[in-house]
């Protein structure tokens, strides 16, 4: 059953406008990133060298895709949660609105392995859409900018070079997409709490934007901000440290993923526990 | 017997909705539930589907199909984005259904739908939407149906046009079919038994036509020179028009007037009904 | 009147007797590199600079005699800014004097120790002090103070006594700390110049070894 299921969940996704219009959303979006990073980036790269035009030439042209890529992963882990939960928290309160769920409901059907399954493909479209996305910026920031070293500042400035960036920028795409993730799955359960499709849009996109507040929020107690789902999100940036410190992107993850399974799980117990009547 | 409910009660917080409710449907019969906007139909039909829990009574279902109830409560939701056959093929999916191309026309047309139309169901007139919710409720062959209100918002042709079909389900197909509507008439044609709820108590049971029989009190009669007729003096009646007379007469004495005003060379042209809701729906004593 | 005059003359007398036209070792190193047509190589480069973390670089170099020197690489290269005049240019650019300044020792060797002033205002250094290999005719270390780009300082090493060209270099130089508040390649920060702070000089010092050289003598 629940193969079907999830056939079911992944065919409405896709046959209703709504998600294209998401996709496209994406699109242009990237699209307008890029173009800001460019400009952008000619000045980020002038100050970051300001100092340096003392005693050096420059051989080599900062400003290209790797850059570019990297200005688009900042600029967008904000604007493309919210895009996601507008059409993620959809499968759930559509269904309420339309009435759909009754219909579904007086099926021979499980209620716990429907709503598992909306959480799955959820999650799959997670993945795709941030595989668009990363495929999308590579593409045309390389195709566009070309490839050389990528130059960041966290506490120094770290020159990669073009392999070595593309790495760690494919890596932290990854590395993202768990926390896109958590917020689809988020939107999802509160779409099951709230039913309301703008109630919930509401607390999604609140959600969202107290969660990056918290995120810069520095906390006395040091474990907070070791545990905290907020501090989490931006676990991508350490892999542009000079020296990855695997062990702690790997806590975060798991830590994260902690929280996925928490929030699913507390939005499953209460879909089978309500009466759909 | 397929399907009964036994001693079904519900409450929403105070408000006492379903109180010790007994209904039951045999095998290629239609049993109607008659009642008023807000008598507990729609939250009896919730219940018998498995969307709702009784606060207390049973429900017994003899059908040992993969889907023994399938039914419409309210109106039919659709996914509106989707055609019929691509809707059809969704829930046929997710209930191990078969949905090869073969089987789905099938369904479209054991309910009056084209196999062809591609369009979202959205575009569907409200008659066609019940018909598809229909097919539906129809998957997996179960031999239950259960249909909330389904002539609302049909127009005449389309009213008629379901009917046929409901009618064809239980007789042809053997379908036990429990109907709800607030409309006398439209469970008076197609019923052959009827339970009359009122404030959540079933008040009457019993042959359709007994019951609305029994609350059947007077009667609108035309005829040519209906004024001159001495019989209708017999009776308490009020004229509404030159032809027209309504007079309190009640369905069993009805033939008997009728021939009386035959042998009096006056001829009705129609003969109308007219139900006393009070008394339909009032409770038994 | 006369004591002082006299003492005046003296001190002149001195610094004439120590200051010269050009000295004539460092003409011979002159000589020497000059004799060097052109030449390529491979470069591997190392920065250590405290706020900077950067890998290893690879580049190449070409040079052409009367030219600047041209780099070549895939990556981004910080190319110091002193340390590249294999033929002297920059002193012999404009006049000055040399100052023989004795012997010193330096890793264990002694060396010939001179400093360089220039004479023309349109000189862009202040001042720069040389130890050359009397012995081999080369620079071991060079120290460069420049008027706006701060000071230089360039050890090389040779790896044999004929070698004209160096095996390895070390540019070591000042260069000031910026500190900027906010990680503002971050989502949303916009660059505000004004807050950015500085931390002050801090030496940095960038290693470079050559190798595979294809050189063109005359």
């Amino acid at each position: 059953m629940i193969k079907a299921l999830l056939w079911a969940e992944a065919y409405k996704l896709m046959k209703q406008s709504r998600t294209w219009y998401a996709i496209a959303a994406v699109f242009v979006l990237e699209l307008i990133v890029l173009i800001s990073a460019y400009y952008r980036g000619a000045a980020v790269i002038d100050i970051l060298l300001n100092n340096l035009k003392e005693s050096f030439y420059f051989e080599g042209d900062l400003l290209n895709g790797n850059l570019l890529i990297y200005l688009i992963l900042n600029s967008l882990w904000f604007n493309f949660p919210l895009i996601l939960m507008l059409v993620i928290s959809g499968m759930i309160t559509d269904e309420y609105k339309d009435g759909t769920l009754q219909t579904v409901m007086l099926q021979p059907v499980q209620k716990k392995w429907f709503i598992l399954s909306k959480y799955i493909v959820a999650t799959v479209f997670t993945v795709l859409m941030v595989l668009v996305l990363a495929l999308s910026a590579f593409l045309f920031s390389y195709l566009i900018f070309g490839k050389s070293d990528l130059i960041v500042f966290i506490g120094k400035l770290n020159f990669f070079n073009a392999v070595e960036a593309e790495t760690r920028l494919i890596l932290a795409f990854l590395n993202g997409c768990i926390s896109m993730i958590f917020f689809s799955l988020a939107s999802l359960t509160f779409g099951v709490i709230f039913r309301d499709t703008l109630k919930t849009w509401i607390v999604s996109v609140l959600f969202l934007i107290v969660s990056n507040l918290l995120l810069k929020f520095d906390f006395k107690w040091e474990l907070i901000n070791k545990l905290f789902y907020a501090k989490l999100n931006d676990t991508w940036q350490y892999f542009f440290q000079y020296e990855i410190p695997w062990n702690i992107i790997l806590r975060n993850n798991l830590l994260l993923v902690g929280y996925i399974v928490g929030f699913s799980a507390i939005g499953v117990v209460i879909f089978n526990k309500k009466d759909i009547g | 017997m397929i399907i009964s409910g036994s001693r079904l009660s519900k409450s929403f917080g105070h408000s006492i909705v379903l109180k010790e409710v007994n209904i039951e449907c045999k095998a290629a019969e239609i049993c109607g539930l008659l009642g008023v906007n807000g008598a507990g139909k729609t939250t009896l039909f919730k219940i018998l589907l498995g969307l709702l829990t009784p606060d207390s009574g049973e429900i017994h279902c003899s059908s040992k199909g993969v889907k023994a109830l399938g039914g419409i409560i309210e109106k039919p939701a659709l996914y509106e984005y989707l055609s019929a056959r691509e809707n059809l093929k969704v829930f046929a999916r997710i209930q191990g259904a078969s949905s090869d191309k073969k089987d789905l026309d099938q369904y479209l047309e054991n309910v009056g739908l084209e196999t062809e139309r591609k369009d979202a169901v959205r575009n569907y007139s409200t008659g066609m939407k019940q018909r598809l919710g229909i097919a539906i409720a129809m998957l997996n062959n179960p031999e239950v149906l259960i249909l909330d209100e389904p002539f609302s918002g049909l127009d005449p042709m389309g009213i008629v046009q379901l009917r046929d079909l409901i009618l064809d389900l239980a007789k042809n197909k053997g379908l036990a079919i429990i109907i709800s509507s607030h409309i006398v008439e439209e469970i008076r044609l197609v019923s052959d038994r009827v339970y009359v709820i009122n404030n959540g108590q079933i008040v009457k049971s019993g042959v359709t036509a007994e019951i609305i029989g029994q609350a059947t009190l007077q009667h609108y009669l035309c005829a040519e020179h209906l004024k001159a007729s001495t019989v209708l003096k017999e009776y308490q009646h009020t004229f509404l028009t030159e032809t027209g007379a309504l007079i309190e007469i009640g369905i069993e004495e009805m033939p008997r007037l009728m021939k009386r005003l035959a042998g009096e060379g006056i001829y009705l042209t129609s003969c109308t009904p007219r139900i006393d809701m009070y008394q339909l729906f009032r409770t038994a004593q | 009147m006369k004591m002082s005059r006299n003492l005046l003359l003296l001190l002149l007398g001195t610094l004439s007797a120590l200051a010269q036209e050009v000295d004539a070792d460092l003409l011979k190193v002159k000589a020497k590199m000059d004799s060097v047509q052109s030449f390529e190589a491979g470069i591997i480069m190392d920065v250590d600079i405290s706020f900077i973390n950067m890998p290893t670089k690879e580049a190449t170099i070409s040079y052409q005699r009367g030219e600047s020197v041209k780099f070549n690489s895939d990556d981004f290269i910080l190319i110091p800014k002193r340390g590249f005049d294999f033929s002297l240019e920059e002193f012999f650019r404009h006049p000055f004097i040399t100052v023989d300044r004795g012997i010193e020792m330096y890793q264990g060797k002694s060396y010939k120790y001179i400093n360089i002033i220039p004479n023309s205002k349109k000189a862009d250094y202040a001042i720069a002090s040389l130890l050359i290999d009397t012995l081999n005719y080369r620079i071991v270390r060079s120290e460069i103070i420049t008027k706006k780009e701060g000071a230089f300082t360039v050890n090389m090493k040779y790896d044999s006594d004929s070698a004209a060209l160096p095996a390895s270099m070390t540019v070591e130089f000042e260069v000031e700390e910026v500190k900027i508040p906010l990680n503002f390649m971050g989502r949303d920060t916009d660059i505000d110049r004004k807050q950015i702070r500085t931390e002050g000089k801090k030496t940095g010092q960038i290693y470079l070894q050559f190798q595979n050289y294809h050189v063109n003598n005359l």
